[in-house]
């Protein structure tokens, strides 16, 4: 391992004190009254950190805020001119630099579908952008896949390094952690102590290990031909989606779904205009000003989720939408299984109800 | 189980679709099922892991449905036999095109509590229930958890275990858990002086992601695609991720309930950030006690009181 330090439980609040000196840092956080109910939260002192436990909602509000002003604006009464109003836009923006501290690879993987769209696509969204230049992503290999996750069947695995800065390994008294990129070197040079040579081999074991782990069954990632093959197959998208409550919780929880909606939020003569999460499971999605709907149903929605996560996607930059994190199967209220309707595209004979 | 599978199939040429559940990606996940075949009569399950109200889906079911002689068969626990009373008085859901199956219900399981329980940490590859308690296997062996100790919330306050509508009833009938209705968690937040309320209700809301599954799993929330949260014109709420937007959501939401919440606890339940949102509910329903005497779902012959005009109406 080229750059690498550790570090141990011990000195854990010591070393996010100390990036906290320059940085916004977000970590794993249990709530104050109710400990197991881990978010990303800034850290601060006496903050329950929980690297243990994968937390409920992905790290997406880091560089992809719930909801964030794009600009602010004022309007000036002013007669004298047709509109009668002088408009003053303000859109300046300080956006300090970040860590995501103990997030999991799949968390970290995730923002490379955002990349795709985002940065490389045909624009470059400068608010992402900026964000994204700023933060570093320190994930844990991580050892404790539940039955929602799926990271391998996604190209991915529990020691994925791609979309992380540093790596966590997590040993019985602590952390070996390793620089992946410069920006994650750059953050190991603050933080811990040089390691043993024996703390070195068993973080080289433990990656070893992580590495050969494979998380959910077979792969999904080449299902864009069967994908519209069962387009039109009214009966395959019932017998799975008949269940949906058509919410829009497994797009919240998402690390990889970026659609949004922009609105300006008025009050008097002044406001923001603001860019928010936005679902394609919510009938006003698709919601077309002449009234009509061209996704009415649940079907048509959450068929379209399937579709720009393994089809769509896929077709337009060569890789799935999906980190296989399981959030959306782990949450959902009434447990429908993404993996089980893309595993089942391909299937011939009659596997729904 | 064998009753629930039996009856069904006696009956299920007279049935155009079964809703039950079924067991999901792991043992320990009951998910609702549609179930159109015979031969998969066999995947349904009844037991503490049945958790969602399944009378949910039954406005939309039968408006999409053909009108047949054939029936759609729903299995209800006694609380979601309230919410489909209540949705007939409504007007939602036609009587008659219903096979409803009653199901005496010892209450349903809060993985969160399941979770803290359990000793064990290796998933867990079997599970069964026996006397009141659920007997977990996995590689590292088998523990027993009474299901008293991981009730929901909802089951620990429940009055009505009972089916109070039903076609069928499978099952002896199960004792209450509570005789009267029980008020005691919202009076607990209730109680508490005016600013620590408001703090335990922003530090509560700050965190929902407005994702809106409380309302979708809501029985009683009848305005589907057309829910004012999400109206533009006139736009009642704004898009920040603000507390001040999610309260706002949360008691229209509340108000809405008024007279009509039935306390499935379904909002509840699924909210991905652990939000008590039924609280909310639960206060409407103290005070429709309070205001009308009148709690909602349980008499199918009542009047729901927001649905009736009655000017020697006193108390208000």
């Amino acid at each position: 391992m080229e750059k690498a330090v550790f570090l141990p439980d011990t000195e854990l609040h010591e070393a996010l004190a100390a990036l906290s000196a320059d940085a916004q840092v977000w970590v794993p956080a249990g709530d104050a009254s109710k400990p197991d109910l881990v978010r990303f939260q800034r850290y601060r002192p006496g903050l329950s950190v929980r690297l243990d436990a994968r937390s409920l909602v992905s790290a997406k509000e880091v560089l992809f805020p719930r909801s964030e002003a794009l600009l602010r604006f004022v309007k000036e009464k002013d007669l004298s001119v047709p509109a009668g109003h002088r408009l003053h836009v303000d859109d300046t923006r300080t956006v300090p630099p970040a860590v995501v501290f103990g997030c999991r690879p799949c968390d970290a993987r995730g923002f490379l579908t955002f990349d795709r769209v985002f940065l490389q696509g045909p624009y470059r969204d400068p608010y992402y952008a900026e964000r994204r230049e700023k933060t570093t992503f320190v994930s844990l290999v991580c050892r404790d896949a539940d039955g929602a996750c799926f990271c391998s069947a996604v190209g991915s695995g529990p020691a994925d390094p791609q979309g992380s800065d540093a790596q966590l390994i997590a040993l019985p008294d602590g952390y070996v952690l390793r620089a992946i990129t410069q920006r994650g070197a750059a953050l190991v040079e603050k933080i811990g102590r040089g390691p043993t040579a024996e703390q070195i081999q068993a973080a080289r074991d433990m990656l070893d290990q992580a590495g050969r782990e494979m998380v959910g069954e077979g792969s999904l990632t080449a299902m864009d031909a069967a994908f519209r093959a069962r387009f039109q197959d009214a009966a395959f998208w019932h017998g799975h989606i008949d269940k949906c409550l058509s919410c829009g919780l497994c797009t919240f929880v998402c690390p990889t779904c970026y659609c949004f909606t922009i609105t300006d939020e008025a009050r008097g003569l002044s406001g923001e205009r603001i860019r928010s999460w936005d679902a394609c499971m919510f009938p006003h999605f698709t919601l077309e000003a002449s009234g009509h709907n061209p996704r009415p149903s649940k079907v048509e929605r959450y068929r379209n989720r399937v579709g720009h996560k393994f089809s769509y996607f896929v077709s337009k930059y060569g890789q799935v939408a999906c980190c296989g994190c399981g959030r959306c199967i782990r949450h959902c209220p009434v447990s429908v299984d993404i993996r089980a309707v893309v595993r089942d595209l391909p299937v011939q004979e009659e596997v729904h109800a | 189980m064998k009753t629930l599978h039996s009856h069904l199939e006696d009956h299920f040429e007279e049935l155009e679709l079964v809703i039950g559940w079924e067991i999901g990606f792991e043992p320990l996940r009951a998910t609702p099922a549609f179930v159109r075949r015979r031969e998969d009569l066999a995947r349904l399950v009844w037991n503490p892991l049945c958790a969602p109200n399944l009378s949910v889906y039954l406005p939309q079911i039968l408006k999409s449905a053909e009108k047949t002689e054939k029936k759609v068969a729903v299995c209800l626990k006694g609380c979601d036999t309230r919410s489909l009373t209540a949705l007939i008085q409504e007007g939602f859901v036609d009587r008659e095109r219903l096979h409803v199956i009653g199901l005496p219900c010892p209450g349903t399981v809060d993985p969160q509590a399941l979770a803290q329980a359990r000793k064990n940490r290796a998933p867990v590859t079997q599970v069964s229930f026996q006397d009141n308690l659920l007997i977990l296997h996995s590689y590292e062996g088998t523990e027993e958890i009474p299901l008293d100790s991981v009730l929901a919330r909802r089951c620990r306050r429940c009055r009505q275990p009972n089916p109070l509508l039903a076609d069928v009833v499978l099952g002896d009938p199960v004792p209450a858990r509570c005789d009267a209705p029980s008020f005691a968690h919202v009076e607990a937040v209730d109680s508490l002086p005016l600013e620590e309320r408001r703090a335990y209700w922003e530090r509560e809301l700050d965190r929902c992601l407005r994702c809106y599954a409380c309302r979708n799993a809501c029985p009683l929330c009848v305005c589907r695609d057309r829910c004012l949260a999400e109206s533009r014109t006139p736009k009642w709420t704004t898009q920040r991720d603000s507390v001040r937007d999610k309260f706002l959501f949360h008691m229209i939401h509340a108000l809405h309930l008024a007279g009509r919440c039935t306390e499935c606890g379904e909002c509840e339940r699924v909210c991905p950030v652990g939000i008590p949102v039924a609280l909310f509910k639960e206060k409407m329903a103290q005070i429709a006690l309070d205001l009308w005497d009148y709690q909602a779902g349980v008499d199918p012959a009542a009047t729901p009181p927001l649905q009736t005009f009655d000017p020697s109406e006193t108390g208000i």
